[in-house]
């Protein structure tokens, strides 16, 4: 085969200045043009590293030390005077779509870099109007960011780089916490550039269920700034290696590798299809147990919201008549895309806005018009990210602010404080700075000062965003204990795999109507709903239809696995 | 288009229509003249002038109202620390004194009063370029407009920024305000006390400090990585563009700016509250 190879790594290393030890370690790797590579590994592998030097991040604003070679379309980026030269060849989309959307209409962020290239306006505006017809924006072009989704503000930021010469793209965990359909919509536009331009596209993403859709050339694993394979997403699949760097691997293999079913002969095993075969069907009927695991939640009511419905604009109903019962110890999932009503639900039973129509209770007592201070204390809501929370610098501090507020004993407050920080698992830590600890900590630290007053309900929005497996799985696990307590938990999310596995109801809202209520298995196993709130069917799903067994029990089954699997400790 | 953020406000008057560049001149201009002079005529022929541009930038009168009001506060504020800190001013700037009229023993002076009138009339004449200039330029041709009369790309970029990201701002303090009285924290008519009120203001201004500081440095990098800063000029998308009529007020604006130049050196030359 003779390819171009338009990125060379040779013998490459990187350390930043700040740290000790260096984060890529002899990286050897050669990108072919038009190739489409996905870039995998856990949070801290180095993988959004390799990203960084590609694009001139590395070393122009983050300093450190190379040593060996890196060529990138036969030169070398970094022997050039700054990151501009970089910056033209390579056209770079980072994660958080409101950072990089700079404009202040969609038309003008599109044209931002050929702004700053001095690009004259007449041909500023047809190539804005022909790159915005690519991704489907055209008719938006003269909209605020503020009347955009996630999804959207990402297409007008592809649209700007395709306004440029560069002949590489790179996408920085491109799926990020964008929801199905968003997601969907954002794996069709990749596939669209990439056939339509011959591009070379370069991602770095975790969510590896998802992203196969995209169906990359090959997949490079990363682990500890060092490349551990750079095969085929079939070959890759099949050696097992996702499931030891901590990935998760999609949910059909992880099926196929509990049943204890050899795949390792299957070709194209990144298409669930591929393993449409009677003998497969077969070792799965033998191992399944007919088994309907029993949701019976006859426990007591903590919550209950009866008729509630929310506007803004007096013409358009954001909540339309909700209601449902929430028990003591119960893990509830609240699903639905952006802009489904989900927030609103979350933001009027933590009082955050006030209530229009409807009542909610809590425990019998009626709280539809008391104060977010009053109703603070006992219905706690999680922000998805700990800063925007986090107040104090010392981890017991933060956790106590809020008692000692309440002027509440000292003795009583300590108590507390260290009753709450022992079940978050932060008793060690009450004393480091909160700056020093992780992302996940961090978020205990959150909870933790929920926890200190005792709270009946816990809201938790999107609470594994961004997060990597092994987080997201010791992070979760932690929450099942916590409503093991007996305190009533709702996850606000759209990712289903979440709601499968750790909630023991799924509500799902659609256009602010609430189209589902019951077990997770038996609400995603209905295409209908899936269809209606836009929502993604997983893998499971498919491969249960591709193999003709009973969707329901398919799930069911696999769920017992993974929890006999994981150990439940 | 949407201005969610700015106080731009939807129109097409003349100065809707007009060059950015040539109004920010026009309120450059309008300002010197007004700081030239200490004289009634001319504090009171752009009072009456500048009125009648008003009237045709159509801007609703409830958002002139306001401003309107803020200035007289203002004003009087101003007026009451002259009297207390230099009530003669005036009289040192005519040079004579003239008796008004007697008061309790007092003699107030018309030099003194006209001062007075005449400087409440200066700030007055200052109000309606200013409110053309900010309620009929859109956000995106504000920075461009600066940039075109000399004023830096990198600078003049800045008030895009904030006019793209105060919005956002405004939104998470919310949030974060919400999320902290939850906990207690609260600032709002939960808490009685004025001292643990301002504490936990404080409370509240730390993660929206953490927020905005995150931000600042993802919107570099953002930026950057698409070539921000890269050029000496940089070309600008919403661009107005300069035509003929632009020319004939461009020549207008400084046909009169000369004159009051001219006028502020050879004919009224010192204060002057006599209106004929």
């Amino acid at each position: 085969m003779n390819r171009n190879v338009k990125i060379k790594f040779e013998n490459f290393s990187f350390r930043y200045q700040t740290l000790k030890h260096p984060t890529l370690k002899n990286i050897n790797l050669e990108i072919y043009e038009g190739e489409k590579v996905l870039i995998a590994g856990r949070s801290g592998s180095g993988k959004s590293t390799i990203m960084h030097c590609l694009n001139g991040i590395i070393p122009f604003f983050l300093e450190g030390e190379i040593s060996g070679k890196l060529t990138l379309n036969m030169t070398a980026p970094h022997n050039r005077r700054n990151i501009f030269e970089a910056s033209k060849k390579v056209g770079t989309i980072l994660q958080d779509q409101d950072s990089q959307f700079v404009g202040l209409s969609v038309g003008e962020d599109t044209a931002f870099l050929m702004e700053n290239d001095a690009v004259p306006e007449k041909i500023m505006k047809r190539k804005v109007e022909k790159s915005l017809h690519i991704v489907n924006m055209k008719e938006f072009i003269s909209y605020s960011p503020y009347e955009l989704s996630d999804g959207q503000k990402q297409r007008v930021s592809i649209a700007g780089i395709l306004t440029s010469q560069a002949e590489i793209f790179v996408f920085d965990e491109p799926l990020g916490n964008l929801d199905p359909k968003a997601k969907k919509d954002t794996l069709k536009l990749l596939d669209k550039i990439s056939k339509t331009t011959g591009k070379t596209i370069i991602i770095v993403e975790h969510q590896i269920e998802e992203i196969l859709e995209f169906n990359p050339d090959r997949i490079i694993i990363i682990e500890d700034g060092k490349i551990l394979a750079a095969d085929t997403p079939s070959n890759i699949l099949i050696s097992g290696i996702l499931g030891q760097v901590g990935l998760r691997e999609p949910l059909y293999i992880e099926a196929v590798r509990n049943a204890q079913i050899d795949f390792s002969k299957i070709e194209n095993a990144h298409i669930v299809e591929s393993f449409a075969t009677q003998g497969i069907r077969e070792k799965f009927l033998k191992n399944i147990e007919h088994r309907i695991r029993r949701f019976d939640h006859t426990g007591e009511i903590i919550l209950s919201v009866k008729g509630l419905s929310h506007n803004f604009v007096p013409e358009k109903k954001v909540l339309d008549n909700i209601s449902f019962d929430i028990n003591k110890g119960e893990i509830v999932s609240i699903l639905g895309n952006n802009g489904a009503g989900k927030s609103t639900l979350s933001f009027l039973i933590a009082g955050f806005i006030p209530c229009k129509e409807g009542e909610i209770f809590l425990s019998k007592d009626n709280i539809t018009n008391t104060t977010i201070t009053q109703r603070g204390t006992k219905i706690g809501l999680i922000m998805q990210s700990p800063n925007r929370m986090i107040v104090k610098n010392i981890v017991k501090d933060e956790v106590s602010l809020g008692l000692k507020i309440s002027k509440l004993g000292t003795r009583y407050i300590e108590q507390k404080t260290e009753e709450s920080l022992r079940i978050c698992g932060l008793w060690e830590y009450r004393n480091w700075p909160i700056s020093a600890l992780s992302y996940g900590q961090k978020k205990r630290v959150t909870i933790a000062s929920i926890l200190a007053h005792d709270p009946k309900v816990i809201i938790l929005d999107e609470p594994t965003a961004g997060q990597d497996f092994r987080t997201y799985t010791l992070f979760m696990d932690f929450i099942k204990t916590l409503a093991k307590t007996g305190i009533a938990i709702i996850l606000i999310t759209h990712n289903m795999q979440l709601a499968l596995e750790y909630s023991t109801r799924s509500i799902v809202i659609s256009n602010g109507v609430k189209i589902a209520d019951g077990p997770p298995v038996k609400v995603f196993s209905d295409k209908d709903i899936i269809t209606t709130a836009c929502l993604r069917e997983s893998s499971l799903y498919s491969l249960a239809e591709a193999l003709n067994i009973d969707k329901q029990v398919f799930i069911e089954f696999f769920l017992e696995q993974i929890k006999f699997g994981r150990g439940v400790k | 288009m949407s201005s969610f953020g700015s106080p731009y406000v939807e129109g097409n008057s003349i100065f809707h229509r007009m060059n950015p560049a040539v109004k920010m001149l026009m309120f450059i201009f309008w300002s010197i003249i007004v700081f030239m002079y200490l004289d009634i005529r001319v504090s009171l022929f752009l009072v009456v002038f500048g009125s009648l541009l008003l009237y045709l930038s159509r801007i609703p009168g409830r958002i002139i109202k306001n401003l309107f009001f803020a200035v007289i506060t203002f004003n009087i504020i101003n007026v009451i620390f002259i009297i207390i800190i230099s009530p003669d001013f005036g009289i040192e700037l005519a040079g004579h004194k003239t008796v008004l009229k007697k008061f309790f023993g007092y003699q107030i002076y018309t030099e003194s009063v006209m001062y007075l009138v005449v400087l409440s009339l200066k700030y007055l004449s200052l109000l309606p370029p200013t409110i053309i200039f900010i309620f009929t330029t859109h956000p995106s041709q504000f920075a461009c407009s600066l940039n075109k009369i000399g004023v830096p790309y990198k600078l003049a970029y800045t008030f895009n920024l904030i006019f793209r990201y105060l919005p956002e701002v405004h939104i998470r303090f919310n949030t974060i305000t919400k999320a902290q009285a939850a906990r207690g924290i609260s600032f709002g008519k939960d808490e009685p006390s004025f001292w643990q009120k301002t504490k936990n203001l404080f409370c509240t201004i730390i993660p929206l400090m953490n927020f905005a500081l995150e931000r600042i440095d993802k919107i570099t990098v953002a930026m950057e990585l698409r070539s921000f800063g890269k050029k000496r000029v940089r070309t600008w998308y919403n661009e107005a563009s300069f035509t003929g009529t632009d020319a004939i007020y461009l020549l207008v604006i400084t046909t009169m700016f000369m004159l009051f130049v001219y006028l502020r050196c050879k004919v009224w030359k010192g204060f002057n509250y006599i209106l004929f």
